[in-house]
């Protein structure tokens, strides 16, 4: 299967898109190619979702468009800032003010309270909260009333959605989230994704969500499927059932 | 098992380096301290055997007292007379006999200043020239001949190399007669050497030898060479028949060699033991590295111990392991510290000589016993710190392979604060028998001792309220950098504490020996304001005390003649036994002594003691052992005993500077051999300014060069300054031990920063700068270095007070907690914590985000 670009259909900005990016580890006999000269958009104010295998790249993706990693050729760019072009003290600033991050397990500090954790980015870069907006996003996630707890009081799931709201309130251009649900029970699951879903469709963020659980899938607005480090198929409007059909005709 | 061990270990090279490192100091400084004493000894000993290598038999007076002063023990004894000589000569057996006498006698350069400096290095001497070859250990170099007649001398090549001397210069000479020109007729070497380890010599001929010391007719000591086969016991039992035993004692050449051998070790043993303490401390700051870095390696391989568990290792196992480890670490680090301890002694004794205390050392050497310490120490040392994390290793449930148990006590438990508070009481209770029971200093030490180990087991009570207060200006100021350092220092409160309680034992010497000597000079400014009146003091400016040199009377007497001088008095410590006990004594020029001292007489007159056999004592004598005037008062001197009768009591003793016992200077003359005076005091005759005072007595001292003329200012700023030089001694000393503390700071942050690392990965995810990630590791450092201070001089100052109130007989009377010294301490060490978190920080900087957030 060929890597053509993909464009959606309607004239809608793009939020961040991979040119022609090839990543390889190891040289020589070892060398891996974790991402084959792979080009994707993702349009801003949607929720798309990366599925694949093990080993198809998924992650080694999010991780370069989220600026985590270098890639060995190819261009990234975040808006119309060009990742790939950053210094690390530039990528430290986007980092802060223009992407946010929900991994799959351990997103939060354990010294620091809720509603610290929730605002340690805009500490970092010493600004103020916009009041209007954190409280919309602690809404949102419904943390109210625990926003004084220590992570060590709080269940898994609520400590997702801890991190949820700290990747909403800097406000940033696009949310990489890795496995969110990964370690949590079908509720918990539930919950976070239902959130993350009202935050692109009432609060117009953009999502790039990496997954293997169908189910998550199910909730974004497109799908990319990789395999072996290329783009082998897409799918708008997903449901789980046309993600488990889509993923097995690929298997085969 | 053990496979897993040595695996284990070298696959964490860096996590023990630097606990070996400290290890490797302390036992650096340990064994550098042995080779330097032992190298030291070894010279003594060379030396004492060249000097009697003639010497078969040797005759000296039994009348002797034993005088110290904390420094050199000097047996002052009574002299023999000369005719002894052909007596024993007479002896079957004795092939030849001579009369020695060892004094006093400085050489003068070209350039007018003195040659050599007895209070701070080799003692300058005078020797009468041996004429019988077999007794005399200096050898005439080519061109030079014997001293005949009252104006030669030879003088060792030692000094003629230092001072630029040739045969045939004139050469003013100090002694304690006037200050006279002699002319250079020979240069000798000391056998081999330029001189005797550094002491000048200055050798002139029997007459004019007494005629300096005024021994008239006597000598110190004879030594006899013995005919060919004869032994020297059988010389000295026959030599013995012939005297009065009650009189004189007779050894043989063995006997005093030894004598000489172990009279200098005595005298420096005190210096020797002053070092090892210094090591021990070093050593003891680094028990307290080891048992952190243990401590926190345990905890990060918990999962790996347990899964050991799991597998069928038994507890004793597990022990076994990391206690293996220890044994690795501290036999790898010892004998490393052992080499670099052998380096470390020549750096030692540079040191020593930079802070004015000049001892040879030729050689280095390096006993088996050094070595076995240093091995047995350093190992010892480190098992023991690992004791305590070794046994929890064992302990570790094989369930906390499958998830994570939490082992973390509370370290807030009562029990804890109980233990810890009764260790610090059992502290506090043997500091105070020692330092006021008269328990010994050795309970001093050890109380000191179980009260830092008391301050660790409450540090983490503490550390975690203190962490808050001490972090709260970082929290503030810094924003959220500074509010994740102070949570960082604040949540792991036993890490915390122990990391700190390195640093807190140095601060808290520090502390202590600053409080100390501020106390020390604060009393004897005290006491110098109190007990003179001089407007001038003349003395050599240097020595505490002055246990060796001095100046001729005839200074005095040459000040004493000046029109400007309204009254002057010569002063001379020195110790006599009054009434069975050794005390110290002032001699003093009876007509003039009140004018220049405020004794606070109260009764009596101390120009009586111008009357011979005459004793002035202090109040606090009589009123303690009963004393009025016309008390008898019987006195042992080196030639004898004597009843002495009180003539005066006045009130500044002992501790108020002055002395408990005055006596004239004729009296002391008469039973002491050194005519030495330590210092002349003088009050210029009214209507003299101090500037026509300085001027009339400075032409006088130039005859005199190792004199110099101090106004009372002076005269403290010059005692002042010798306590300075020691302090900066020490300060250097305990600097090692601070080093340590501060590798142990850093290695915690390094261990702790690998523990945090996915968290510190996230942070960096998030959008912290590596700036912003080093800045927060730095303060928590400076917090953890400022807790460990703060405690410190806490400890230090209720130590500097201890110590203060236990002397206050001994005229401590003054406390004094130098505010400005103990802020820079702070300061110091706030500092210190930014150095400790230099190489920990880079290291956290340089983490690579995606690994450290992907690390599972």
């Amino acid at each position: 299967m060929t890597s053509a670009v993909v464009s959606q259909p309607a004239a809608t900005t793009v939020a961040v898109r991979a040119e022609e990016v090839t990543k390889i580890y190891g040289v020589g006999e070892a060398a891996v190619r974790a991402l084959n000269n792979i080009t994707v958009e993702f349009a801003a104010g949607h929720y798309t979702a990366i599925m694949g295998p093990s080993g198809s790249g998924k992650s080694t993706l999010l991780h370069c468009l989220a600026g985590l990693d270098r890639v060995t050729a190819g261009r990234i760019l975040l808006g119309d800032i060009e990742i790939t072009a950053c210094s690390e003290k530039e990528l430290t600033v986007v980092r802060r003010d223009k992407i946010g991050f929900v991994f799959q397990s351990y997103n939060l500090i354990p010294t620091l309270t809720a509603i610290e954790n929730i605002t340690l980015p805009l500490a970092l870069a010493g600004k103020k909260p916009d009041k209007q907006w954190l409280d919309r996003v602690i809404r949102t996630v419904g943390l109210a009333d625990r926003l004084k707890h220590r992570p060590s009081e709080l269940s898994g799931g609520q400590q997702q959605r801890v991190a949820v709201a700290r990747a909403l309130a800097s406000r940033p251009e696009v949310i990489f989230a890795d496995e969110p649900t990964g370690n949590l029970d079908s509720k918990a699951s539930a919950e976070i994704l239902e959130f993350m879903r009202q935050a692109v469709t009432d609060l117009g963020q953009t999502i790039v969500m990496v997954t293997h659980d169908s189910i998550a899938a199910g909730y974004s607005d497109r799908v990319v499927f990789l395999a072996d480090g290329r783009i082998v198929d897409e799918l708008e409007n997903p449901t789980s059932e046309t993600v488990i059909d889509r993923v097995k005709d690929i298997g085969e | 098992m053990r496979r897993v061990t040595i695996k284990g270990l070298l696959a964490h090279k860096l996590r023990f380096g630097l606990t070996a490192l400290a290890v490797m100091l302390g036992v650096a400084f340990m064994s550098g301290t042995l080779v330097l004493t032992d190298t030291i000894s070894r010279t003594f000993d060379n030396l004492f055997a060249d000097v009697n290598r003639g010497t078969d038999a040797y005759v000296r007076s039994a009348q002797s007292l034993s005088s110290g002063f904390g420094g050199p023990v000097r047996r002052q004894r009574a002299r023999v007379p000369a005719s002894l000589v052909p007596e024993i000569e007479a002896v079957p057996g004795a092939a030849a006999a001579e009369g020695n006498l060892q004094f006093y006698a400085q050489l003068v350069d070209k350039k007018g200043k003195t040659v050599g400096n007895p209070q701070r290095g080799a003692p300058t001497f005078g020797f009468t020239w041996g004429t019988v070859k077999a007794l005399n250990p200096y050898r005439l170099e080519p061109g030079g001949h014997a001293p005949v007649g009252s104006d030669q001398v030879v003088i060792d090549a030692g000094s003629a190399k230092s001072a630029g001397f040739k045969v045939g210069d004139q050469v003013t000479i100090l002694t304690q007669g006037p200050p006279a020109k002699y002319q250079i007729v020979g240069i000798a070497k000391f056998g081999d050497a330029d001189s005797a380890a550094g002491a000048s010599a200055a050798l002139f001929d029997t007459p004019t030898a007494q005629a300096i010391t005024g021994a008239t007719n006597q000598f110190d000591s004879i030594s006899v060479v013995a005919q060919p086969g004869v032994s020297q016991g059988t010389l000295k039992n026959r030599i013995a028949a012939q005297l009065d035993n009650k009189a004189y004692q007779v050894l043989t050449g063995a006997q005093i060699t030894k004598e000489n051998q172990s009279d200098i070790k005595n005298a420096l043993q005190f210096f020797n033991v002053a070092l090892l303490v210094f090591a021990l401390i070093a050593l003891f700051v680094g028990t307290f590295i080891i048992f952190n870095t243990f401590s926190i390696v345990v905890a990060q391989r918990l999962r790996e111990l347990a899964l050991l568990r799991a597998l069928g290792a038994s507890g004793r196992q597990v022990l076994g392991s990391v206690l293996t480890e220890a044994v690795l670490v501290g036999l790898l680090a010892s004998v490393v510290g052992l080499g670099a301890g052998i380096a470390l002694s020549s750096v030692l004794k540079a040191l020593l000589d930079a802070f004015g205390l000049d001892i040879p050392a030729g050689g280095t050497v390096v006993g088996a016993r050094t070595v076995i310490v240093a091995l047995v120490v350093g190992t010892g040392v480190t098992i023991i710190s690992a004791i305590v994390p070794a046994r929890k290793a064992s302990r570790v449930p094989p369930i906390a392979a499958m998830r994570d148990v939490a082992t973390e006590g509370r370290p807030h438990s009562g029990r804890r604060v109980l233990i810890g508070f009764s260790i610090v009481a059992l502290g506090v209770l043997s500091l105070f028998a020692g330092l006021f029971g008269g328990a010994g200093i050795q309970l001093v030490g050890l109380g000191a001792l179980i009260v830092f180990i008391g301050v660790f087991v409450l540090g983490p009570v503490v550390a975690r309220p203190l962490s808050d207060v001490i972090g709260w200006p970082a929290a503030r100021l810094r924003g959220i950098t500074g509010a994740l350092a102070r949570d960082n220092a604040m949540r792991n409160p036993k890490r915390t504490s122990a990391t700190a309680a390195a640093l807190m034992i140095g601060v808290a010497l520090v502390g202590f020996i600053t409080i100390f000597a501020a106390s020390a000079k604060e009393s004897i400014n005290a006491q110098v304001d109190e007990s003179f009146k001089a407007d001038f003091v003349i003395t050599t400016g240097s020595g505490f005390g002055a246990a060796f040199g001095g100046f001729s009377p005839q200074l005095a007497s040459d000040i004493a003649k000046l029109p400007q001088v309204g009254g002057s008095s010569p002063l001379r410590f020195n110790q006599a036994e009054f009434g069975g006990s050794s005390e110290f004594f002032a001699g003093v020029d009876p007509r003039s002594a009140t004018k220049v001292f405020n004794m606070k007489v109260e009764d009596g007159n101390v120009g009586d003691l111008a009357q011979p056999n005459s004793v002035g004592i202090s109040r606090s004598v009589a009123n303690d052992k009963h004393l009025r005037i016309g008390s008898r008062v019987p006195a042992q001197f080196p030639n004898g005993a004597t009843p002495l009768t009180v003539r005066t009591i006045y009130g500044n003793g002992n501790k108020q500077g002055f002395a408990d016992y005055t006596l004239s200077i004729a009296t002391v003359s008469a039973h002491y051999t050194s005519q030495l005076d330590q210092y002349v005091f003088v009050k210029l005759a009214s209507g003299v300014s101090p500037l026509e005072g300085r001027q009339a007595i400075d032409p006088v001292l130039k005859a005199y060069p190792n004199a110099k003329l101090q106004d009372s200012t002076e005269f403290k700023d010059a005692q002042a300054a010798q306590i300075n030089q020691l302090l900066g001694l020490i300060y250097v000393m305990l600097l090692l031990a601070v080093i340590i503390a501060l590798i142990g700071i850093a290695n915690t942050l390094a261990l702790s920063i690998y523990e945090r690392t996915r968290e510190l990965g996230l942070l960096r995810a998030v959008g912290m700068s590596r700036r912003q990630l080093r800045s927060s590791i730095r303060w928590e450092s400076v917090i953890i270095s400022l807790l460990g201070t703060f405690l410190g001089l806490v400890i230090g100052l209720f130590f500097g007070w201890a110590v203060v109130e236990a002397l206050k007989d001994q005229g401590f009377t003054k406390f004094a907690a130098p505010g400005g010294q103990l802020i820079l301490v702070v300061i110091v060490g706030g500092f210190a914590g930014v150095l400790a978190a230099i190489f920990p920080a880079r290291r956290a900087a340089k983490l690579d985000v995606l690994r450290a957030v992907t690390i599972e």
